[in-house]
């Protein structure tokens, strides 16, 4: 079963219909992928399970409990975590304390004792982010702005991660090592979706994928099974325009 | 039933006009995206206009209306326009906040400097308040069926330039597409502005038909009150739409006449819930809303603010003690309790410090936890009576904790609330206080108990004394209330370098990305909205014992809103702009003005000159809030950062601090008085960053800028690597997804950022 789910997902706003009865999901250890032209409803779809988009219909469960109703501060405390992509930084904020502050908010909500400096200084080594820690996080380049995001979301300890195009603005060299970042996460367990318009990136890692168009899931399955798709095919032949 | 008739048609005629001044709000802030808060300043500067000009000067009626709603307001909005707008991009919803409430403070001193307060004048109503008709047994004045008559045509008008006008149409996209009128060939610049000049004559015509509606006489605070009521008709429509806000504006008037009709005259609190109730509305229709979605910084804002380190805070505090001692030894007991008084006014002022700089929530009514400490304290916290009485420890303990509580009473339904509605919030809540409880002066019997919370309308506050510490001593209160604001500001640097602190600056930049961490945001409003209450309602007993004697304007919305305008102009983020802040609008204005009086009555030959100084400080000080879109960040830290500079120039530190010692000990020797020092001590300290720039260039380190320091630098060639990263940063795909492995190309073109 998978850890998260969402169940039937529709969310319209006026007359439009944003997401379309979307039933998919994410599992332990695995990188899923979401993929689909611009305004096909991935940024919706992802502001729903977060819960800061209510669903007009359908549910989302992490671990088989419906969260469809809970505030995301209740949902990150059951292992949700994301990134956003048009980045939420805390811009007062040094690199380091960008991170370290979601330790705090840990500690303050849940009084579980963790040693602060060391889990801060951990994740930094383990997203690449150490050289950079003291800076202002005004003042890194994108690329590795989206970097902290992440590391902000794994200083929770989540079960489930939701990148948002999280390699975009990313130089070559940041995309390859992020991609072994997600990679390792996966391997330790961790549940991944994301969403992201580097192809490539997406069919290197991700083990299933759906593809969203005009708010419907229109194909899922393998990189492969989905490449050869001719919904696919035909939504991204359709929908190719000028960048 | 004529009861009924007679206040159902007083209900719609109030209505109207509050329709009229709500349709000038809600089409400002529909095309320019900020709320004018000076709209009510605005009616009344154009009916004191109108009254000069027909009664004082006696021109005919037509001519003045014509001048003032004609000529003047549309003048007065497209001055307003080009004055706010331009400053205000990128800049924090409290500076777009600060500046409307400056322009409608400047107007408040102008209009009392042009106009004596001291002598009446009143407007009577047109056609005078003879000509009526009777309608169904009820008599009704011509004045009144007028007022319904222009709401009417305003409605019409609005609707007719909504929907068949081009100019019209283009006003309705302004807001939610400027980038997509400016593509389309339209100057959204100049819609707002045509925007500003139509809103600004709705609010002065507003203010000349209320006028002699309710009672006549003109008052310039309480006619800028007035039109302020018609903020909660806006809302009715989401400060967007104009018919729901005139509903609201209907909806208002009735019920304040019902209310008059048919409340029991002798409940004690009838009269002042009469006044209250458009901004026991406003509250109401706010926090019932539907809130927009929660969101995080959509766009980057100009400012910036360091943190303290606590060890300065503490070394600060220490140089803070030292001066203000020092300075003592130069003034008279009757200011060394001016400046413990401006202490005092300090201490309220770092509640907002905590509450906008830190946490990024609104508090316009800080006055207001000033009062309910102080209300708290006058009944509970006085031991012994006459001159031997005094404040106690437990009773400021209880009225600081009771504040707190209070404080937290009332944000609770308004913590949902972000921005312009939590500040709106707070504006009733502010408005509600002075009408219920300052100006509660008749004695109420509740489940049997005897009681007046406002005893006479003024409350004798003593001086604290703790043991054998007695601040009725000037100058130990003086330095127990600066040691107090030092500790504090301790407090808050601590605070702000915690885990606490973090957690409030993430809440400010992004409540999105902290409630997804797991951070319920309520709770962390609630809570600082608590500790921020506790402060101000500390500094307010302070401030009421320094007073000695309190009234209930002492706390009114003006003074609360003079106070964060000067806090933010001084620096919301730092605690050096809370000292500027609250010392400027505790002592300043009293002291300077005074100063000037004193000066004007010592030499009668200058007199003009120098109650035009005392006029301008006024005014001045207004303008300098209206500045606020230039340097969001606070003026105060400006100062300190041309002293960053300065490090390594000692020769120019040393010799500043020289003659500032010297000037010192010729003021202590009686060579001149406090205020030459004053003024010569500011001059050196001010000039000394450029007089250092001047005299050693070289030591002058360039201040640390936050400007954009990305790899990419102007001064270096460019490699592939960095245009790679130019081409990303601008989200041009061109090159990269061609240099990556092979691999399915349909959908590249999707790659670029959305």
């Amino acid at each position: 079963m998978p850890l998260l789910e969402t169940q039937g997902v529709t969310v319209r706003f006026g007359g439009n219909t944003a997401v379309n009865q979307v039933s998919i999901g994410a599992e332990e250890g695995r990188i899923t992928g979401l993929i689909g032209p611009n305004g096909a409803g991935k940024t919706t779809l992802f502001n729903t399970v977060t819960g800061l988009q209510k669903p007009t219909e359908g549910r989302v469960l992490i671990d088989g409990v419906d969260i469809t109703g809970m505030s995301p501060a209740k949902r990150a405390k059951l292992g949700l975590a994301r990134t956003f992509q048009q980045l939420e930084l805390f811009l007062s904020l040094s690199v380091r304390d960008n991170v370290k502050v979601a330790g705090d908010i840990l500690r303050a909500t849940t009084r579980k004792r963790i040693d602060l400096d060391a889990e801060t200084d951990r994740i930094l080594e383990l997203t690449g982010l150490t050289d950079i820690a003291g800076r202002d996080v005004s003042d890194i380049p994108t690329g590795r702005a989206r970097v902290v995001e992440v590391a902000r979301a794994l200083m929770t300890s989540p079960r489930v991660l939701l990148l948002d195009e999280p390699a975009s603005g990313q130089t070559e060299q940041e995309t390859e090592a992020f991609a072994e970042l997600l990679t390792g996460l996966a391997a330790d367990g961790l549940a991944i979706c994301l969403v992201e318009h580097d192809l490539p990136l997406v069919m290197k890692l991700c083990a299933t994928i759906h593809v969203l168009d005009y708010g419907s899931i229109i194909a899922s399955g393998s990189p492969r099974e989905v490449q050869e798709s001719p919904e696919v095919i035909a939504a991204y032949i359709g929908t190719e325009e000028v960048a | 039933m004529t009861t009924f008739l007679t206040f159902t048609i007083l209900g719609l005629v109030l209505g109207s006009v509050y329709a009229i001044a709500a349709s000038g709000l809600v089409l400002t802030y529909n095309t320019s995206g900020i709320f004018n808060f000076a709209h009510g300043a605005q009616a009344m500067l154009g009916t004191f206009l109108y009254w000069q000009l027909s009664v004082g000067w006696g021109l005919p009626v037509w001519l003045s209306l014509l001048l003032v709603v004609g000529v003047f307001g549309p003048l007065m909005g497209l001055l307003l326009h080009k004055l706010i707008m331009g400053a205000l991009r990128d800049t924090a919803e409290v500076a777009k906040i600060v500046v409307t409430v400056a322009v409608m403070l400047g107007m408040v001193y102008l209009s009392q400097w042009i106009w004596d307060p001291v002598e009446p004048r009143t407007l009577t109503m047109f056609f005078g308040s003879d000509a009526s008709v009777e309608i169904a047994g009820v008599v009704v004045r011509l004045h009144e069926i007028l007022c319904l008559a222009v709401a009417l045509a305003i409605a019409l008008g609005l609707r007719m330039l909504f929907h068949r006008t081009r100019v019209g149409v283009v006003m309705r996209g302004t807001v939610d597409s400027p980038d997509l009128l400016r593509l389309n060939g339209h100057d959204p610049a100049r819609v707002a502005a045509i925007s500003w000049a139509l809103g600004s004559a709705l609010a002065v015509l507003a203010g000349i038909l209320i006028t002699p509606v309710s009672g006549g006489s003109l008052e310039a605070n309480a006619l800028t009150l007035l039109v302020i009521d018609a903020f909660a008709a806006a809302m009715f429509g989401r400060l967007r739409n104009i018919p729901p806000a005139f509903v609201g504006a209907m909806v208002l008037g009735l019920l304040g006449a019902y209310v008059t009709a048919y409340f029991p005259s002798d409940w004690t609190w009838t009269g002042n819930f009469r006044v209250s109730l458009p901004m026991i509305l406003l509250f109401i229709v706010i926090v019932v809303l539907p809130q927009d979605r929660l969101r995080g910084a959509a766009t980057r804002t100009r400012e910036r603010y360091r943190v303290p380190s606590v060890r300065a805070a503490a070394t600060w505090g220490l140089v803070l003690l030292g001066i203000v001692f020092l300075y003592s030894l130069l003034l008279a007991d009757s200011g060394i309790t001016t400046l413990g008084l401006g202490m005092a006014f300090a201490i309220i002022a770092l509640s907002l410090t905590l509450l906008t700089g830190y946490a990024g929530e609104m508090n316009l009514a800080p006055m207001s936890f000033a009062a309910i400490a102080t209300v708290i304290v006058f009944h509970f916290g006085i031991t012994g009576s006459g001159l031997d009485a005094s404040l106690n420890l437990p009773g400021i303990a209880l009225a600081v904790v009771a504040t707190a509580v209070v404080g937290g009473l009332v944000a609770l339904p308004a913590l949902r609330l972000r921005g312009l509605y939590l500040a709106l919030a707070t504006l009733a809540f502010g408005a509600l206080l002075s009408n219920m409880v300052l100006r509660d002066t008749v004695e109420h019997t509740l489940a049997g108990f005897t009681f007046t919370l406002f005893p006479d309308g003024t409350l004798i506050i003593p001086k604290p004394r703790f043991g054998p510490v007695d601040l009725g001593d000037p100058l130990t209160f003086l330095l127990v209330a600066t040691a107090l604001f030092a500790l504090i500001a301790l407090g808050l640097a601590v605070l702000r370098n915690s885990g606490y602190g973090r957690r409030l600056a993430a809440m400010k930049d992004s409540p999105a990305a902290t409630a997804m961490l797991g951070q319920n945001l309520v709770k962390l409003k609630l809570s600082v909205f608590m500790l921020s209450a506790a402060i101000a309602g500390l500094g307010g007993i302070l401030m009421s014992s320094a007073m000695g004697s309190v009234e209930g304007e002492s706390f009114g919305l003006m003074a609360s809103l003079a106070l964060v305008m000067l806090v933010v102009v001084g620096g919301i983020g730092y605690i050096s702009g809370a000292l500027f802040g609250g010392v400027m609008s505790g002592i300043g204005f009293t002291l300077l003005v005074g100063t000037f009086n004193d000066l004007a009555i010592s030499q009668p030959q200058a007199a003009t000159f120098f109650e035009l100084l005392g006029n301008v400080v006024m005014v001045g000080t207004a303008l300098v809030g209206m500045g606020v879109g230039k340097n969001p960040s606070g003026s105060v830290q400006g100062i300190m950062d041309g002293y960053r500079s300065l490090r390594e120039a000692r020769p120019v530190l040393i010799g500043g601090a020289a003659l500032v010692a010297v000037l010192y000990a010729l003021a202590l020797a009686g060579l001149y008085g406090s205020w030459t020092f004053t003024l010569l001590a500011l001059v050196v300290v001010m000039a000394l960053p450029a007089v250092g720039q001047k005299l050693m260039p070289h030591a002058v380190a360039p201040v640390e800028g936050h400007g954009h320091s990305d790899e990419i630098r102007d001064d270096e060639p460019f490699t592939d690597t960095l245009r790679d990263r130019l081409d990303l940063a601008l989200g041009l795909p061109a090159r990269v997804p061609g240099v990556r492995a092979a691999a399915p190309q349909k959908g590249e073109e999707v790659n670029a950022p959305a």
